[in-house]
This record gives structure tokens, C-alpha cells and sequence, in this order.
């Protein structure tokens, strides 16, 4: 599978002919509580990011982000409405579709269970690919070629728990990329971290994902990076606003 | 006890599961518990349950009563011992029975005096008192030997009457009946006509008065190098078969034993690692590290009374069964000993993880490192 | 798969306990197997060893040697039997032996028979006075060209040289002419002795299916005969089926405890890694790849366990003094016990199959650490 390295005469990024990587139109996401009310975690959302757009979701805790991201995420799927992600539909996908399309099409980033504590680097970056397609070769080849780019070539051979915060952050960026997303979800990226880590980690964000084009949605409530990101779409109890 | 009882509720499957080896265990080793004593009971309690409290085997018969043959001079040498008091002969025949239920291999053991070799636990009846009666052994009771019944030997067609029933008095794992010598004498020439008078198998005494079984069993064997004199109980022990049984089982409990606290430790540990930060928290919150250890220790007791309550139902039922000939007994002591054992081993081996949550520093609260890895 | 045997590999201190929990029990399914064996072999083997198709008993003998009596006249009814090709006497009295260089009142227990029809592994009838001795018999200090005086009577016989696999009642045997064995059985056992001609039952080839001619057999003397197939014969032995229903069920029973123990383990590791099973749903895992190795997981275990428990037994079998224990180790056994205790294992995962399929991708967003 190779990545889309085309750019225009300006050599920025720009709105290329490929589709959206995400739109959300009217989706709903209602929970039936124990004792049968009914509780709305996300309401009537509406959002289209462009294929290499980064937005910055930002809200409380208890907003509905985590909702948004899992069901923009094909985590979960909505009540009504319906989304497409990369150009393909999958409102009505069952558990099993989901599970398939997150393997090829979604990259993930958690704010704090990333990485297998017992694989090196290495083969967590190669674990997508372990899970799904079995490319082998062309996987492996691909995982040293990222972790080369973000500077970890040296520490393809460790454990987490050798790596510091920010190496663990980077090779769980690397794993992100591994199945070339069409969307990469970055849940929380600095909340572990010191203001400068933190900074330094949103610079590489921002640049591997302008590199190859990719578009990504940061959840966040920290208002000192949102300045990295394209742009911000809030979100409080289930409602966005831009 | 509120956390130690909370936690338990919320946590069934696992503590279930828990629960549900241990009492396995406990039911097969109280079970085996029974099979072996019970074992024991049906291959020598003729021996052990006999009036005699001496036996003289010959050496030849290496402590089978069957395979020891006396001749008349080591006999004559025994009867005139100034230590023996009372000397009586005793013969054993191995034999077809028919019965109310069907062929028995039945085992005849005739006593010449009953103070040195008949039953001594008569618990219904009585002992034989002229030809043609047996006493037989209570465990055989429902096969056609109850008293009152006839049994008829095959193919001879000897009858034999029933005339009482005595407690644990099998020989070799199978039907057994005590008859008088001149009945065991009978029964030996109508089963094989080339036969003369069988010489007797082993005599029976009874020491004089002031001698003691074993000042009696030293002098009996200084008469010959062929006699071989023990005390009812040794003889008992001694019977070929009987220490093997004693040493399998032995191997076989304690590797049981073993496996109860390695199980319910390593339960311990993992489930107080996985509530790492659940305990660090109460630390942090003012729970002195002995509460926590009291909890712990409150739940491994729980699981080990009840793991063991329910292995005792399980085993509970198997006492009233019969296994193939043999009646299991439900052996109190052994429960009892077991209990105590197994209980300490078990709330023993939590201790383990007590040593863990003694270790937690309340401070970790605010740092997450929890209990570690 | 490959990442339940990485985590094996990588962490192999977390499943050390539950590893030494499954060596105990195949120790203990590999030594209960053995001892039934033992026990099994040591009493029948003599009779499993019998080179013919049927043996023949007389009535109400209750498939026992001592109480069974084939007289000449018997005997020529079996033979005349059409699909009777050939018929063999055989005897047995049991004895103490003395051993040169072994204490007074230190015999060993020996079955002395008298055969015609060579046994599995034994030779070809021995010259009178001379015998095949069962090489159990070796751990009681017997060597070949021994003199063995049998008996009260001490009767010599000369062991000519040992065979393996034929003890009885569980008591090395001695094999001999059937002259010496009733010479012997006169001086010994004179309450018990046979005339010229009687033995006590008849080894008999022939033609057609085993159990067809013992009926066959016992019609023809209407009832003067007890006939078994060699199996029947053994299981007939009292104690035998007693012996095997009873041990089985105990082994059963420890097979269980094996499932419920790999079922705890399992259940508790889950628990801990509903984390990390999160994440990896998240980024694809199917529930059908984190139970392949979880079961993978324990099937790895349980050969490991399988692996210490059978050098341990092996060994035991070795330092274990003959006699003390009968234990027989057989590769059936050990097999057995192993394919028992992998059933064991995988079903034992399947108690947290249900977890593993619970865990909710989304609750990896949100990270709850």
C-alpha cells in the first residue's frame, strides 16, 4: 500500500480530490439506562474534516468527545445518522465490519494504555499488521522506515518500560501510521506531559500528519495546543459548536 | 469483614472457581482417606478384629495366613512354652459360595478355642458352636450373609448356617467367615478328596498370666528359626500388600496437600496485584495496613471453611456407597486432622500476598504507582 | 496467536506458579496411571502373558487357579472338541523362596507354575529341577544358576534364566515342568496336592473367535468347565475391575480439578488485561484472535508442566525401591495423562471466553489507566 506523496505546485497541503476523511451528518448516540430512561451522549452531530485536515476536539469531561471519537473512530456506531469515513459508509456496519475497517482505515493514539508492555517497539508497530493483513515483509520493512523518521531507530529493540514518556508517545504515533489511516484519533496526546514534551510532541504530530496528508482529530481540553491544529470544534454536553 | 465480604459479592466467578477447586480436593482427599482405611479394614481386619493376641506363621507362609503351614513338633514346642497360656489352631481356606445373591469367593477361617482367633466384635448373633455355623462379617450382610441365612459351598454342596455377624472382619478384600475348626476341616476334604488333614495354618495364643504379647512373641520365635511370631497388630501390618497400600497413599496426599496452598497463594497474590490501586487508595485514605491484612487473612479463612464444607458434602454421600465390596466409613478423625491441616495451609500460603499489601506505600495514592510490578 | 506465546516468552515469571500447579497434578495423574498399572500388571500379567485363546477353569472355580481342578478325563472331552487344536496343562502354588545370601526369615514370594504352552516371552519347557525366573524376582537377590529352596520342604529348583512380564497375584513367578511343579506342590502343600494328570486348568489354542469357543467349550461339558477369553480371565480376577473403576474415577476427578485450576488462572489474567485487550480491539483485534491465545497460552503451559511432571515421575520410578510402591510407567500412560490434561486446559479457557468477548473497544478512549 503505498502513501499519496503528491503536492502541489506551493508544496503545502492542499484540498486534494481525495474524498473527506470524515463526515458526520445528524448523528445521534442515546444510551438506555438500567432503569430504562434514556441518557443522550451525543446529539444531532454534524462534521466533515477534510482529508488532511487536524481539528481539535475540545471539551469537559462528560461532553460526548469520547462518544464522538469512538463512533468517528468506528468504535461504535450511532443511534441515527450517518457517517462516512475515508470515503466509505459505515453506518450500518456490523461489529465485525467495524472491527476490519478500524484495522485498515483507522489509526488510534490513547491517552494512557498504548503500547503492549511486553513487545519492543518494534513489534508493537508491527502488531496491526499481525493482527490483520499479514504482510510480513512489507510490514516490517515499513515498520523500520517509521521509527527511522521519528527518530527511534535506535530503540526499535526496547520495551516500554525502557522508553521514556515521549518515546512511547512517538512509537505509539508509529503504530498509528502503520496501516496508512485514512484518519488517525489522538485521545488526550499530552496530558502526561510538561509543557515543552508537550509542545515538542504536538510539533511532531503536526508535521507527520501534514507529511503524508493525513487527517487527524485531537481530543483535548487543553487550550495551549489547539493552536497546532487546523482548527477547533467544541463540544458540551453532546452539542458541537465550532 | 465488610471489605473482605464486599469484595467477595462483587467478585463470584473467580472466588467461585476458587472455592470449587479447593473443595475437589478436599473431597478427593478425604475420599482417598476412606479407600485407603477402608482398604486396610477389608484386607486384614480378620486379623486385627480376632481374639488372639498372638499369632505364630511360619516362616514359609510369609505372613499369609493361607501360605503358613505349622507342623506338629514347632506346635508341640509352642503348646509347651511356660509363656503361652492359651494355644488354639487356626486354618484358612479360600472357597465358591452360593448364596441368596449369587457365587462368592468366600474365605473360611477356622478357630479351634474361641478365646485365640474367632471375631472378637460380635455385634448381632453369635459365635459358631457346633458344625455346619459361621459367623460372618457385617460388611458381607447384605450379599447372602445376614444371619439367619445358609450359604453352600461349590461344588461340594456343603451348607453352612449364618449364625451371626462380626464388625470389619474381612480378610482379603472379600467375604469372610469365622467357623469352627472341625466345620474349617470339613469343608477343606469335601473340596479336594486327594487331600489328607490339612496341617493348620497358624495358632493363635494367648500369653499366660504376667507375660506380656511381646515377652510371648520373643519366646515363641527363640523356639525356631521356621516360626515367626507377631502381635495381632503387627501381623496385621505385616500382611504383604498392606505397607504398599500405606506408601502409595502416602505419595498420593501428600502431593494433594501440596497443590492446596499453591493454589489458593497464588490466587491471593494475583487478586491483591490486581486491586493494587483499590488498597493503595484505602491506605492513602487512613487504613492501617493491619485492617487490610485482616481482610485478606478473613478471606482466605472463608474460602477454606467453605471449600471444605462443601468437599465434606461431596464426600459425605460416597460413605454410604459401596465401592465394589468395600464399605466406606466416614473416617471422623481423619476429617478432623485434615481440616485443621488443610485450613492452615491455606490461610498459611495467603500470607504471601499479606507480605504484599504490608509493602504499599500510601503515597503511591498520589502518584498511581500502585502496588508495582 | 503470536502475541500470547510472545508474552510467554517475555514474561514467563507470571504463569511460573500456575505452571508448577499443573506439574503437581500430571505428577499425580502420572503416578495414579502408574500405580494402576503396577498394581494391574503385577497381579495379572502372568495370565495376560498366556500364549492361547481360551483357558479353561472347572465349575464353581470362580476363575481361580487354587480352587479349579482339570482331571485327564476333562481334559480329553476339551480336546476332542472340534476347532481345538491343541491344549496345555498348567498349575501354580505359591511359595516362599530362599535365597542364598538372604536373612532366615527374608523370603521372597514366588508363584511357581507348571506349564506346557510356553508363554509370551518365556522359553520352551525347562528341564526338571530347572526354572525361568521372573526378573522382578532380581530385586530380591535372585541371579541366574541360583539354587532356590521352595518352601517348608525346601525344594530346589535352579534358575536356568529370567523373564520379563509374568508375575502374578503380585508375586514374582517361576516357570517349570509340570513334573517339578507337582513334585513341589506334594512336599509343600500336601493338602492341596493334584495326582498325575490333574492340573488346575487347561491353556487351549484353537481355531475361530476366542470367546465363540470358551461357550463352545463349556457346552460340550455341560457345565464341567468354566472357559474364559484371556481378557475375561484377567478381568476376573478379583479386584481388578474394582481396582481400574475405582482409580479412573479419581483420576477423573483430578482432570477436573486440573480444568477448574487452568480456569482461575485464566480468569484472573484476563481480568487484569481488559486494559490492554481494549486497546487492542481498538485498533482491529478480533475477540477470536485474543482467545486463540490465551488458549494458546495454556496449551504451552500444560506441555511445559506435562514435560517437568514426566521427568519426575520417571525419576521417582527410579529411586523408588521395587516393591515398595508397584508402579509401572507406560508411554499410554503418560500420553494419556498429557491429551487429558491439554482437554483440560482449553476447556478450562473457555471460562473466559465470555470476558474476552465483553471487553468494549471504547472504553480504550477515555483511557482509564
Amino acid at each position: 500500500m503505498t502513501f499519496d506523496t503528491t503536492r502541489d505546485a506551493h508544496g503545502g497541503g492542499v484540498a486534494t480530490a481525495a474524498p473527506p476523511a470524515l463526515v458526520m451528518d445528524g448523528v445521534r448516540k442515546v444510551y438506555t439506562m438500567g432503569d430504562g430512561s434514556e441518557v443522550v451522549a451525543l446529539a444531532d452531530a454534524t462534521l466533515t474534516i477534510a482529508s488532511d485536515e487536524m481539528v481539535a476536539l475540545v471539551g469537559p469531561s462528560g461532553s460526548g468527545k469520547t462518544t464522538l471519537c469512538s463512533i468517528a473512530g468506528g468504535i461504535l456506531s450511532p443511534t441515527s445518522g450517518t457517517i462516512v469515513v475515508g470515503g466509505e459508509d459505515i453506518t450500518g456496519f456490523s461489529p465485525k465490519q467495524l472491527t476490519t475497517f478500524r484495522q485498515e482505515k483507522v489509526g488510534f493514539v490513547f491517552q494512557s494504555v498504548n503500547l503492549v508492555p511486553f513487545l519492543t517497539a518494534r513489534e508493537n508497530l508491527l502488531v496491526v499488521d499481525e493482527l490483520g493483513r499479514r504482510t510480513g515483509a512489507t510490514a516490517r520493512q515499513r515498520a523500520d522506515t517509521l521509527l527511522d523518521e521519528l527518530g527511534l531507530a535506535d530503540r526499535a529493540k526496547n520495551l516500554p518500560g525502557q522508553l521514556s514518556g515521549g518515546q512511547r508517545q512517538r512509537v505509539a504515533i508509529g503504530r498509528a501510521l502503520m496501516n496508512d489511516p485514512a484518519l488517525v484519533l489522538f485521545d488526550e496526546p499530552t496530558s502526561a506531559l510538561d509543557t515543552q514534551l508537550g509542545e515538542q510532541v504536538m510539533e511532531l504530530i503536526r508535521s507527520e500528519m501534514q507529511s503524508r496528508r493525513i487527517a487527524a482529530i485531537v481530543v483535548t481540553h487543553d487550550e495551549r495546543i489547539t493552536h497546532y491544529c487546523d482548527r477547533s470544534v467544541h463540544i458540551v454536553d453532546g452539542h458541537l459548536t465550532e | 469483614m465488610f471489605l473482605a465480604w464486599k469484595e467477595m459479592r462483587r467478585a463470584r466467578v473467580r472466588f467461585g472457581l476458587l472455592i470449587a477447586a479447593i473443595a475437589l480436593l478436599v473431597f478427593l482427599i478425604l475420599f482417598q482417606q476412606s479407600l485407603q482405611n477402608s482398604l486396610l479394614r477389608s484386607f486384614v481386619g480378620a486379623i486385627e478384629n480376632q481374639t488372639a493376641p498372638v499369632l505364630v506363621y511360619s516362616v514359609d507362609g510369609q505372613r499369609v495366613i493361607q501360605a503358613s503351614v505349622i507342623p506338629p513338633d514347632l506346635e508341640a514346642g509352642v503348646t509347651s512354652l511356660p509363656s503361652a497360656g492359651v494355644v488354639g489352631r487356626i486354618g484358612q481356606g479360600t472357597f465358591t459360595a452360593e448364596t441368596t445373591s449369587g457365587l462368592f469367593d468366600v474365605t473360611i477361617l477356622g478357630y479351634e478355642d474361641p478365646a485365640v482367633g474367632a471375631p472378637s466384635d460380635v455385634v448381632e448373633g453369635r459365635l459358631p458352636q457346633s458344625s455346619g455355623e459361621a459367623i460372618a462379617s457385617d460388611a458381607d450382610a447384605s450379599n447372602g450373609f445376614a444371619v439367619g441365612d445358609v450359604v453352600t459351598l461349590r461344588p461340594s454342596a456343603r451348607e453352612i448356617e449364618i449364625v451371626g455377624l462380626a464388625a470389619d472382619a474381612q480378610l482379603n478384600a472379600g467375604p469372610t467367615i469365622f467357623v469352627t475348626y472341625d466345620t474349617y476341616l470339613d469343608s477343606v476334604a469335601a473340596q479336594n478328596p486327594d487331600a489328607g488333614t490339612p496341617l493348620p495354618n497358624v495358632l493363635g495364643i494367648a500369653p499366660a498370666d504376667g507375660v506380656t504379647a511381646e515377652q510371648l512373641v520373643v519366646d515363641v520365635n527363640d523356639i525356631s528359626l521356621d516360626l515367626d511370631a507377631l502381635t495381632r497388630s503387627d501381623a496385621a501390618d505385616a500382611t504383604p500388600g498392606v505397607s504398599q497400600v500405606r506408601s502409595s497413599f502416602q505419595v498420593i496426599f501428600l502431593l494433594y496437600a501440596l497443590v492446596v496452598p499453591c493454589v489458593t497463594g497464588l490466587f491471593f497474590l494475583i487478586v491483591t496485584f490486581q486491586k493494587a490501586n483499590a488498597l493503595t487508595l484505602l491506605r492513602a485514605i487512613g487504613t492501617p495496613a493491619g485492617r487490610l491484612v485482616a481482610s485478606l487473612l478473613i478471606q482466605a479463612s472463608i474460602i477454606m471453611a467453605a471449600g471444605f464444607l462443601l468437599g465434606l458434602l461431596l464426600y459425605l454421600p460416597t460413605t454410604l456407597l459401596e465401592l465394589g465390596g468395600l464399605t466406606l466409613q466416614f473416617e471422623t478423625v481423619a476429617v478432623g486432622v485434615w481440616a485443621v491441616l488443610l485450613f492452615a495451609l491455606g490461610v498459611g500460603s495467603s500470607l504471601v500476598a499479606a507480605r504484599r499489601v504490608l509493602a504499599i506505600d500510601p503515597i503511591a495514592a498520589t502518584t498511581g504507582a500502585g502496588v508495582g510490578r | 496467536m503470536k502475541l500470547g506465546l510472545l508474552e510467554l516468552r517475555r514474561r514467563p515469571g507470571r504463569f511460573a506458579t500456575a505452571t508448577i500447579i499443573l506439574t503437581l497434578i500430571a505428577i499425580l495423574l502420572m503416578f495414579l496411571g502408574g500405580l494402576l498399572d503396577g498394581l494391574i500388571s503385577s497381579s495379572t500379567a502372568a495370565i495376560k502373558a498366556q500364549s492361547g485363546d481360551v483357558i479353561v477353569y472347572s465349575e464353581s472355580s470362580q476363575a481361580s487357579f487354587l480352587r479349579s481342578r482339570v482331571d485327564g478325563e476333562l481334559r480329553t472331552a476339551v480336546e476332542a472338541l472340534p476347532g481345538v487344536e491343541v491344549t496345555g496343562g498348567i498349575g501354580l502354588v505359591q511359595l516362599g523362596a530362599r535365597v542364598p545370601g538372604n536373612g532366615p526369615r527374608d523370603l521372597a514370594s514366588v508363584a511357581l507354575f507348571g506349564y506346557e504352552i510356553p508363554p509370551d516371552g518365556v522359553p520352551d519347557v525347562p528341564a526338571d529341577g530347572l526354572v525361568w525366573a521372573d526378573d522382578v524376582l532380581k530385586s530380591d537377590g535372585v541371579e541366574e544358576g541360583m539354587e532356590l529352596l521352595l518352601g517348608p520342604a525346601r525344594s530346589p529348583v535352579t534358575v536356568a534364566g529370567f523373564v520379563s512380564d509374568v508375575s502374578f497375584n503380585g508375586q514374582g513367578s517361576l516357570w517349570a515342568s509340570p513334573d517339578t511343579w507337582r513334585e513341589v506342590l506334594v512336599a509343600n502343600r500336601p493338602d492341596a496336592q493334584l495326582a498325575d494328570e490333574v492340573f488346575q486348568a487347561l491353556i487351549v489354542v484353537g481355531d475361530g473367535a476366542p470367546s465363540a469357543l470358551a461357550r463352545s467349550i463349556d457346552d460340550a461339558t455341560a457345565g464341567a468347565t468354566e472357559s474364559f477369553t484371556i481378557p475375561d480371565a484377567i478381568d476376573a480376577i478379583p479386584g481388578v475391575e474394582e481396582q481400574q473403576s475405582t482409580f479412573n474415577q479419581i483420576i477423573g476427578v483430578t482432570v477436573v480439578i486440573a480444568l477448574v485450576v487452568i480456569a482461575l488462572f485464566f480468569a484472573l489474567l484476563t481480568v487484569e488485561r481488559t486494559g490492554l485487550y481494549g486497546v487492542l480491539k481498538a485498533i482491529g483485534a478480533r475477540s477470536s484472535t485474543i482467545f486463540v491465545g490465551l488458549v494458546a497460552q495454556a496449551v504451552v503451559v500444560t506441555l511445559i508442566a506435562s514435560a517437568i511432571a514426566c521427568a519426575v515421575v520417571l525419576a521417582l520410578d527410579v529411586v523408588i525401591p521395587p516393591g515398595a510402591i508397584p508402579l509401572d510407567i507406560t508411554n499410554s500412560r503418560i500420553v494419556t495423562s498429557v491429551v487429558l490434561l491439554l482437554v483440560a486446559a482449553v476447556i478450562g479457557c473457555a471460562f473466559s471466553l465470555r470476558r474476552v468477548l465483553r471487553v468494549d473497544p471504547a472504553s480504550a478512549i477515555g483511557g482509564s489507566a
